[in-house]
């Protein structure tokens, strides 16, 4: 499968966030009820269309657990998104997002766009962190925000892809130096000239979505 | 490890097509790593080898090619496991995750089988095959049994790397989890499949193996 660019991303934030669950509803539309903690990296890889153009989202899912923090920390670098998960129903994951950011800045371009994500959404019931103190939290540190749910899917593909929007933005913004692999950006191997937009070589996980819609 | 990876994969398709590689010629997993997608990776030293994951009885299921990896050319032994597996998509080798092996502790399950157990820090375990060809099978085991020797005598764990004599007080808890795993196995197996993955030379001189 031919791709016009390779986005690197990693989803980073505290130990059952979802930040797994979220990869596998968006690479299998599955949801995992059980809570697997990850050790290292776990990958997953995704086509999406943005613009017409096919690109490769290659996910890098890292452990939240503080005893394997140090050592994920060292693949931050060359990511050209994040995904900076808290859960809304646990506060310490939300008074954590600022040492992660900092670690994120720390290891990575500073280009690199961050997705603030507040998941699980479908406990409403159970909500310990208002949606507009993500809102205000993300205004503040210049990150794009959403809540989701990994459970429903609510969110979840536009979570992923209006992070890939906004890269492929500021590579037409000339933002981004595609040839700079820092910046965790690849031209694909064969990339054609141009794909006409809406073509019908885009998979079934290739739409485009208006911003924020739906249905959290 | 929850996606399609090692323990549940119920992964299709026949893997990477191709001759098998002469000798010195770097395994698939380093040729994936070497393909571009994964610049962080490329330089690492890594000793492969291709597998089946088995059932504790020691039914066939999926391929899985593991290595371990050093993260600088300076260590004296690897500090990484990597598992991949053909995707789901094309059957291609895909990465499917990184593990540091200081979290992780393998084992020689069954060496007139060829089988390695793998059991993560967070109880999660499986067993794997080696895969090779039967002229070289021996000495391509034993490689992996040298480097677990190896391994288990630097960890703070028993300096002895097998499981039978080891593994009785962790065995009712395993027994759970495989059997929700070989509900997703599926015996896509094929029996002539050649063999591509070789040792690293380098790698494995490095590491004495
Ligand atoms: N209700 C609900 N539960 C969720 C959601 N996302 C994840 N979970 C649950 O939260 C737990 C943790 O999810 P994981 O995805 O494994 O968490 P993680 O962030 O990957 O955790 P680490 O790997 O330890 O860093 C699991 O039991 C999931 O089922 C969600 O959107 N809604
Ligand atoms: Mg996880």
């Amino acid at each position: 499968m031919t791709y016009a660019y390779l986005f690197k991303y990693i989803i980073i934030g505290d130990t059952g966030v979802g930040k797994s669950c979220l990869l596998l509803q968006f690479t299998d539309k599955r949801f995992q009820p059980v809570h697997d903690l990850t050790i290292g990296v776990e990958f997953g890889a995704r086509m999406v269309n943005i613009d017409g153009k096919q690109i490769k989202l290659q996910i890098w899912d890292t452990a939240g657990q503080e005893s394997f923090r140090s050592i994920t920390r060292s693949y931050y670098r060359g990511a050209a998104g994040a995904l900076l998960v808290y859960d809304i129903t646990r506060r310490e994951t939300f008074n954590h997002l600022t040492s992660w950011l900092e670690d994120a800045r720390q290891h990575s371009s500073s280009n690199m766009v961050i997705m603030l994500i507040g998941n699980k959404s479908d406990l409403e019931s159970r909500r310990d962190v208002k949606r507009e103190e993500g809102e205000a939290f993300a205004r503040e540190h210049g990150l794009i925000f959403m809540e989701t749910s990994a459970k429903t899917a609510c969110n979840v593909e536009e979570a992923f892809i209006n992070t890939a929007k906004e890269i492929y933005r500021k590579i037409q913004q000339g933002l981004f130096d595609v040839h700079n692999e820092a910046n965790g950006i690849k031209i694909g191997p064969q990339q054609s000239i141009s794909t006409p937009v809406g073509s019908s070589t885009s998979q079934r996980n290739s739409r485009d979505i208006g911003s924020n819609s739906g249905c959290c | 490890m929850k996606r399609r990876n090692v323990p549940k994969p119920a992964l299709g398709g026949a893997g990477e097509a191709g001759p098998g590689g002469t000798a010195g010629r770097p395994g698939r997993l380093q040729r994936h790593l070497l393909s571009g997608e994964f610049d962080e990776l490329r330089d690492f030293p890594i000793f492969e080898s291709n597998f089946v994951q088995v059932t504790q009885l020691g039914e066939v299921a999926n391929k899985v090619t593991m290595g371990v990896a050093a993260s600088s050319p300076a260590l004296e032994l690897p500090d990484l496991l990597l598992l991949a597996g053909p995707s789901k998509e094309n059957g291609h080798l895909e990465l499917f995750g990184l593990f540091p092996l200081q979290f992780v502790q393998l084992f020689v399950h069954d060496e007139s089988r060829w089988q390695l157990k793998v059991k993560f820090c967070t109880g999660r375990a499986f067993y794997l095959q080696l895969r090779a060809p039967s002229e070289t099978r021996d000495r391509e085991f034993g490689q992996w049994v040298r480097l677990l020797y190896r391994l288990h005598f630097n960890s703070a764990q028993g300096a002895v790397p097998f499981t039978q004599e080891y593994s009785a007080p962790e065995d009712d808890e395993e027994e759970e989890e495989k059997e929700e795993e070989e509900e997703e196995i599926r015996l896509e197996w094929e029996e002539h499949q050649a063999t591509e993955a070789r040792l690293d030379p380098l790698a494995s001189e490095l590491w004495g193996l």
